[in-house]
């Protein structure tokens, strides 16, 4: 009777992992995140060229291309062209006026993709880095029907500009550049193609090089030296070179920012300008904005930066003369400021976003046509640090001579990307959690006061803790009132199933955990994860150089405490809540047991050395050939709540449960084998050992170790008799395989793993699974009392799934239905192949894109485990993988409930007469 | 012209080593009746030897074009959202001579089969193969909760049983007025004999059970008997 029972119970928590409808999309959250744009790949563009809405489309610095909806910020698709891509790697996006497809490069790969829908058109791979992509927008003064060309150039060792049909992505021409000239942009005008390259002098100054070509044929027309004297000593001071525009500009200044000099294409004069001095300040930037439109007005904005401000220049090119002026200029102004610019017909508007306000002029004169006051940016930065714009791109809507409506999508400081509607701002993504490179879960610093008060009332005599207690009664009464006033509310929430679990500082679940953050560009970002809607704080804490990269460590060593730590630095402390540095370092009371010894263990000259004291206890070398590929040692906090498994017929198998374990996995790339250890990390025994041979290295292998089992996973190579594919190992230690029996280890009552080496019992099962798995975690719990779930991360499917453990048990048998006692364990029998069944996929409809790693936390509620990825997207949700038994769920229908009972009062009402009557008929009748 | 000449021996080259394989996904009512419906993060994914690795984004004609595959043996795996797609072998091998292009075949093959083991052959081409796929199952992702049924509520045995003592207590005395006087006193004959609800049957017994006498040692035989008697005495 009991056993079926059981079983039916089992059944049920294997089948425990699926996403519910009620619970998708509320109980996890996303952010599809691009990473930060940058300036000259992000423009407003109209998808469809007979429609007037647009959209904004950017290739971030993590080579990501992707199309934001600027009503709602919403990502309309994305495409991730470059995994791994940093700030440095070039990369162009151009989009063609009244063009349906968006054409970009990066790496050595140019091409086009569907402005609507992100599918591609075509692509074309160079043999080359790229150095430019250019759009011709006219062909000899006459507009091309159909699909726009484009101009490439590439570099490397032989350097080509291509240029490439529209429609098709097939070559049209190409010119071999030759020479030992640098490559570095490519231009187009009405009637001609330029290739601007840089010539090194012999002093060992550049000049710049200008190559003119026949857009029809390719054929080279003129070619010029520009005698930039010795002011270019790198092509840092390159302000600008081209641009679409009808009159394609070169602009350059020398190393100190005091002279400009322009220079317009195709010709060989060179206008120089004195940059002012506004103040003693040197000028630290200069960059010009120019319209991107052949058809418009040529002038151009020269933007000025110091450290501390920064005004602007208009300058307009006399096509006829062949000479450049300037126009007017825009005062100087504290703080920083960012530049955009957007065209109407052939007129030019130049937007001007500051930290306080919003400001558009027309290129032709500086009359103001649109002023807005910027209250805030609404995002969340630290105390000492106001969010100001970087760069920004604008759309302007103009109605008569006035600028009736202007959008600007501003990247901020703080990294978040914001658009401003007449200077209120509509949305913000936080692209800077694109970077995160670590992080943990800490427990808000609201809990922890609460329990250090507790703590100290324990601590302290009983009067002291008694006043103490009073004291904090009488201060809690102070909340009283808006409790009550928020009670209605409550119950009302509670009636309609919608409360959202209390704010941070009621939190009974333990749901509401901080997020630390630390991103690849110097920055420590919170979020909370009951509450994700949200950036709780946002700050800078490495003051990092360009180009120069950290590799911080997030973790939490206590309660409200965040802590990084990095190579060059050791761990600086900050408030959960708040984001303060903590600057006192609490004196941690050590009353750890003195007999214990810490034993460390690092990578060391391709081995792995563990010391105690300083000195060596134990040494792994691989064997000549192998390398080490990942360590997983078993998790610091790993609570198991029962040492055996009890089987069907009660009897019980004892697990190997030992703290000290860790996976190691090491490659021979010449055998094309990977090896998998299981070491104990205080004694340096070996407990398992296994190899595989026919792995593809190149591919991810992935490992986990949590309480007495490990799994991994690789990607098989062919051969005529095996199957090819992904594959994932499971393998559990046990004590002993026979039940009721520990072996060696059942007299004793206390072991150590220095002095006795009991080896365990592994039984391996190896399943093939349809898709790489590129990083695993396991849920956590409290107690570990619920089950466990093994969190794999998809990178083809875009997903993490929740592999149910009674799925991969390696106890299933093999070869034969499992028995009754089996069945009531819940084991069934083996099969070879595992489908990842949507149900199990964590992110459901969801595509989370680019996850590094994992990292769950147990809530305050047994059943529940947190969990939070990271890498491109950030991505995280709660997991009940036994099903939600210690809290009514959204499937406690409580209008049932109440409907039930009435129901039973109303029969109760109606039948007490009745039965009454009954009765006392009954004993007048038989008796 | 030199950079024309130069294109189009490019070109050649290419044409000789390259095997251009082209995947594409055909409407397939009523599963995917549509296949411009699909998200653009769709990708197909060839898996060769170690370090050979193919990905490719959907087109805009539902297509994937895999232009350049080195000759190997390779897994062919479309990741869709939202469909499941059946995994395909293909093969790229060498040609006979320099002069002739390479052969691509491609077979459908089963996970957690050896690799010689191959199913239905999709096609063979020289230097060009072009493969339609239809998907073999859509991704249903959510579980829906077990949600009130009416019809399953009343089938549940609780309720049935309820149901039938209901019909017993409300109906019994209906049928007992109905009756004939003769079956009506063979029916009572019958029920004050049966051990279930005669005076001394068991449900009586419980009914009238005395505690306090059982605690104090009364025998029960004689226990329930007396009580009964008393209690009916005391009415």
């Amino acid at each position: 009777m009991l056993l079926p029972l059981i079983a039916a119970a089992f059944l049920l928590a294997g089948s425990g992992s699926a996403v519910f409808t009620d619970e998708a999309w509320n109980v996890d959250y996303h952010y599809a995140l691009l990473g930060q744009p940058k300036q000259s790949t992000s423009f407003f563009h109209q998808p469809n060229p007979s429609s007037r809405a647009s959209l904004v489309y950017t290739l971030s610095e993590r080579g990501v291309l992707g199309a934001v909806n600027p009503r709602d910020g919403a990502v309309v698709w994305r495409q991730v062209l470059l995994a791994g891509a940093s700030a440095h790697n070039a990369s162009f996006l151009r989009a063609g006026e009244g063009q349906d497809v968006v054409i970009s490069g990066i790496g050595s790969q140019v091409a086009a993709w569907s402005a609507a829908d992100g599918r591609q058109a075509w692509s074309v791979d160079f043999p080359g880095p790229l150095e430019d992509v250019e759009i011709l927008e006219l062909v000899d003064g006459k507009d091309t029907s159909g699909a726009k060309d484009a101009v490439a150039l590439s570099g490397g060792d032989q350097p080509v500009v291509q240029r490439l049909d529209g429609a098709t992505g097939s070559v049209k021409w190409q010119y071999q550049l030759s020479g030992t000239d640098v490559p570095y942009q490519v231009s187009a005008s009405t009637t001609e193609v330029f290739v601007i390259s840089l010539h090194k002098t012999i002093l060992g100054y550049l000049k710049l090089k200008v190559t003119s070509l026949d857009p029809v044929s390719g054929h080279k027309m003129d070619e010029h030296m520009l005698s930039s004297e010795n002011e270019l000593a790198t092509a840092d001071t390159i302000v600008t070179v081209g641009a679409n525009s009808a009159s394609p500009i070169n602009a350059w200044t020398d190393s100190t920012h005091s002279v400009l000099k322009v220079n317009i294409m195709g010709t060989k004069g060179i206008s120089s300008f004195d940059i002012e001095k506004h103040g003693g300040e040197a000028v630290e930037r200069v960059k010009l904005h120019a319209p991107y439109h052949i058809n418009s007005l040529s002038h151009f904005l020269v933007h000025y930066e110091t450290a501390t401000s920064h005004w602007a220049e208009v300058f307009h090119v006399d096509l006829k003369r062949g000479q450049v002026e300037k126009a007017y200029s825009l005062p100087k102004l504290a703080g920083r400021g960012a530049f955009s610019t957007s065209t109407s017909d052939a007129n030019v508007y130049f937007t001007r976003v500051t930290s306080d306000q919003v400001m558009t002029v027309s290129s032709a004169s500086h009359g103001v046509l649109g002023k807005w006051s910027v209250g805030g940016f609404n995002v969340a930065a630290a105390n000492d640090e106001t969010a100001e714009p970087i760069h920004a791109v604008s759309e302007v809507s103009i109605r008569g001579d006035t600028v009736s409506a202007v959008r600007s999508a501003v990247l901020l400081s703080t990294g978040d990307w914001v658009l401003l509607r007449d200077g209120s701002p509509v949305w913000s993504r936080p692209e800077m959690l694109a970077s995160t490179v670590s992080a943990a879960f800490a427990t808000p610093a609201e809990v922890e006061a609460l329990v250090q008060q507790l703590e100290a009332e324990a601590h302290s005599n009983p009067i002291e803790a008694y006043i103490h207690r009073l004291t904090r009664h009488v201060q809690d009464l102070q909340r009283l009132p808006a409790i009550i006033m928020s009670l209605p509310q409550k119950v009302v929430q509670g009636f309609l199933g919608t409360s959202v679990d209390g704010d941070i500082t009621s939190d009974s679940f333990g749901f509401h955990q901080i997020i630390a953050c630390a991103t690849q560009d110097g920055r420590l970002i919170a979020l909370d994860a009951g509450n994700p809607d949200k950036v709780l704080w946002n700050q800078q804490i490495a003051d990092l150089q360009p180009g120069q990269t950290w590799q911080p460590s997030v973790s939490s060593p206590k309660g409200g405490v965040v802590e990084i730590s990095s190579k060059a630095s050791a761990g600086v402390q900050y408030n959960a809540s708040s984001g303060e540095q903590l600057v006192s370092i609490l004196p941690i009371d050590v009353t750890a047991d003195q007999a214990a010894q810490e034993v460390k263990y690092a990578m060391h000259d391709g081995g792995l050395e563990a010391t105690v004291d300083s000195s060596t206890t134990w040494h792994f070398m691989p064997t000549s050939g192998e390398r080490i590929v990942s360590l997983v040692p078993r998790p610091l906090n790993d609570p198991v709540a029962s040492i055996g498994k009890v089987l069907g017929d009660r009897r019980v198998l004892y697990k190997y449960l030992d703290p000290n374990l860790a996976l190691l996995v090491t490659a021979n790339d010449a055998a094309t084998a990977a090896t998998f250890y299981v070491l104990n990390t205080v004694s340096g025994a070996i407990l398992y050992s296994n190899v595989h041979t026919g792995v593809d290295l190149s591919s991810p292998i992935s490992s986990m170790l949590s309480e007495n089992w490990f799994t991994y996973s690789f990607t098989a190579e062919a051969s005529g008799d095996s199957p090819k594919g992904h594959q994932l190992v499971v393998g559990e230690l046990f004590e002993s395989l026979v039940a009721n029996d520990r072996g060696p280890l059942s007299s004793t009552a206390n072991y150590s793993s220095m002095q006795t080496g009991t080896e365990p019992f592994t039984l391996t099962k190896i399943y093939q699974i349809p898709e790489p798995i590129s990083k695993m975690a396991v849920t956590r719990t409290r107690q570990g009392i619920t089950s466990r779930q093994l969190l794999a991360v998809l990178a083809d499917s875009s997903a993490i799934v929740g592999i149910p453990y009674g799925v991969v048990d390696p106890r299933r048998p093999i070869g034969r239905d499992p028995t009754k006692d089996e069945q009531a364990e819940g084991l069934v029998r083996y099969s070879p192949v595992i489908d990842f069944d949507p149900r199990w996929y964590l992110n459901h409809q969801r595509e989370v894109v680019g996850v590094k790693d994992t990292i769950t936390s147990p809530a305050l509620l047994e059943s529940t485990s947190l969990v939070f990825a990271y890498g491109l997207d950030i991505f995280g949700t709660r997991l009940s993988p036994s099903f939600s038994f210690d809290v009514l769920g959204k499937d406690f229908n409580k209008f049932q409930m109440l409907a039930t009972v009435a129901a039973l009062a109303v029969a109760t009402c109606v039948v007490a007469p009745l039965v009454t009557r009954k009765q006392v008929n009954t004993r007048w009748q038989f008796m | 012209m030199l950079s024309l000449s130069h294109l189009a021996l490019l070109l050649c080259a290419n044409l000789a080593s390259a095997a251009r394989l082209t995947v594409s996904i055909p409407p397939s009512p009523p599963l995917l009746p549509n296949p411009s419906t699909l998200p653009p993060s769709t990708h197909a994914v060839l898996v060769g030897p170690p370090g050979v690795h193919y990905d490719v984004p959907i087109r805009r004609d539902s297509t994937f074009v895999f232009p350049d595959v080195a000759e190997a043996s390779y897994l062919l795996t479309l990741h869709s959202r939202d469909y499941f797609f059946p995994p395909l072998r293909v093969d790229v091998s060498k040609a006979a001579d320099e002069s002739q292009q390479q052969t691509i075949q491609a077979w459908q093959t089963f996970r957690g089969n050896e690799w010689d083991n191959k199913g239905p052959h999709y096609g063979s081409g020289k230097g060009e193969l072009q493969l339609q796929i239809q998907p073999s199952g859509h991704k249903e992702f959510y579980q829906e909760r077990g949600g009130f049924n009416i019809i399953g509520f009343v089938k549940s045995p609780m309720i049935l049983m309820a149901l039938v003592s209901a019909v017993m207590i409300f109906g019994m005395p209906y049928l007992m007025d109905n009756m004939d006087p003769e079956t009506k006193a063979e029916f009572e004959e019958m029920q004050k004999s049966s051990p279930l609800t005669g005076s001394g049957g068991a449900a009586n017994q419980i009914q009238n059970f005395d505690l306090a006498g059982w605690m104090a040692g009364k025998g029960t035989s004689s226990g329930s008997g007396a009580s009964g008697g008393g209690n009916s005495k005391k009415r």
